[in-house]
């Protein structure tokens, strides 16, 4: 995911010119916006890095979709074949340059509010080169579809960097705007797609905890940890009718826990639509230099978090020492 | 979502959810391989599709996406009822060949 620049005399250029990049917004509607436009490039950060780790979590659900299918083999002898494994790991290029271009964004808007120092408009005209390569990395896989949404993307990138070059604030600005309301699109499009995802991760890892279920080879005894744990007692259950019972029992867990899984998914999905929608309405405020009065993040940024949080978790204990101890499991 | 892969996903869950129950019942090998062919096709198509566009104008892909609807709902009640084995796996081969050819269109559009 990362992208490495060379110093060509048009990327130089194009990071001279995009210095100023995020002062457009600061100065697009004169001094007494300017509050404003601070305002709306912290809050496009905050949603920005919101979008990275729900891009992040669906990378680590797509990981752990290739591990079970993996695990099919063992279990049923399903052959689990390289085209599908590429088609698999395509899928996962293709979300993890989402979160690159999310990355991207992030950084650019944490540079545009912070542009009062000598070195932040170094860092600001390195971000939008970084975001005009990433947009750029895109494949065209989605059809016309999302790629009308790259293309405006990608030209409202342009029209950024040309604003700058001729020192028209205002155009940079509402460049700035364009792209957000482009971002939008392009998730809203793709969203379906994104709980497609998600669904088979929750289909075949419950399917495959039901199997092992009926096979007896798990141990359901953590089911009267409930009643044994007050009282400092282990279950060691050996009654062949009370396991039959109980595995039951958690059968019906793993399909409401799977049905669950696709619930917070398609809420967070949609939570962040709406996130994205909100934040391209309030930089197009700023842009066409009307009030901007809210001061907070939109309210659904920390529902798409919670969702978030424990796929990026596993991801990073997976990524760490093998030895490390296994972070809890977040409950909401 | 009304697409292609709303269909293809359909027949590759379905056997998706059942597998384990679906190939305890084969009583052959070559019920087995029968089985496991059907299930590596569903899950082909449905991935090559989230790959894809979905062009949900193309007359092709609507006729097809209709047809597959169809054969979902006969495949959904052959693999909840789990009668004879064959006639299951008749059914789900209707479906899988009607995805693959759905998804070939949806690739190619």
């Amino acid at each position: 995911m990362t992208n490495s620049h060379p110093a060509t005399p048009k990327f130089l250029r194009r990071a001279v010119a995009a210095g100023v990049l995020l002062s457009c917004l600061f100065l697009a509607g004169g001094c007494k916006t300017s509050d404003d436009a601070t305002a709306a490039a912290s809050q496009l950060a905050a949603t920005a890095k919101t979008l990275t780790n729900y891009y992040s979590a669906l990378d680590t659900i797509l990981g752990q979709t290739d591990q079970l299918n993996a695990v099919q083999v063992v279990l049923y002898g399903i052959p689990y074949d390289a085209p599908i494994k590429a088609e698999i790991a395509d899928t996962r290029a293709e979300i993890q340059k989402r979160a690159a271009i999310a990355k991207g964004l992030t950084e650019l808007a944490q540079n545009f509010a912070k542009l009062t120092g000598s070195t932040a408009s170094t860092d600001a005209s390195a971000s939008a080169g970084k975001l005009e390569t990433e947009v750029e990395s895109l494949k065209l896989t989605k059809g016309k579809m999302s790629s009308d949404e790259q293309a405006l993307m990608k030209a409202a990138v342009d029209l950024v960097v040309k604003a700058i070059q001729e020192r028209k604030e205002r155009e940079a600005a509402q460049g700035i705007s364009k792209f957000a309301k482009a971002l939008a699109g392009f998730f809203t499009k793709e969203a379906p797609d994104y709980e497609s995802i998600a669904r088979d991760y929750s289909a075949i890892s419950s399917s495959l905890a039901k199997s092992l279920l009926q096979n007896g080879q798990t141990d359901p005894s953590g089911f009267f940890k409930v009643a044994l744990d007050p009282y400092g007692l282990e279950p060691q259950i050996t009654d062949p009718k009370l396991k039959n019972g109980i595995e039951m029992l958690a059968e019906q867990q793993v399909d409401l826990k799977a049905k669950a899984l696709d619930e917070a998914h398609k809420n967070a999905s949609d939570d962040m639509e709406k996130c994205l929608k909100q934040m391209a309405d309030r930089i197009d405020l700023v842009a066409n230099d009307k009030p901007m009065e809210v001061r907070t993040v939109p309210v659904t940024l920390a529902n798409v978090e919670k969702w978030a949080e424990p796929f990026i978790t596993k991801s990073l204990s997976s990524a760490s020492s093998r030895s490390a101890p296994k972070a809890p499991a977040k409950t909401k | 979502m009304q697409t292609a892969l709303a269909e293809l996903e359909t027949t590759y869950f379905t056997l998706q959810s059942q597998i384990g129950m679906l190939l305890s019942a084969c009583k052959t090998q070559e019920d087995r391989d029968a089985l496991t062919a059907k299930y590596v096709a569903a899950r082909s198509a449905y991935w090559s599709c989230v790959n894809k566009a979905f062009h949900d104008d193309d007359p092709d892909v609507i006729a097809l996406t209709t047809e597959l609807d169809t054969a979902n709902a006969q495949l959904k009640a052959a693999v909840q009822q789990l009668g004879e084995i064959k006639s299951v796996i008749d059914r789900i081969t209707k479906a899988v060949t009607i995805g693959a050819s759905l998804a070939a269109k949806v690739i190619a559009a």
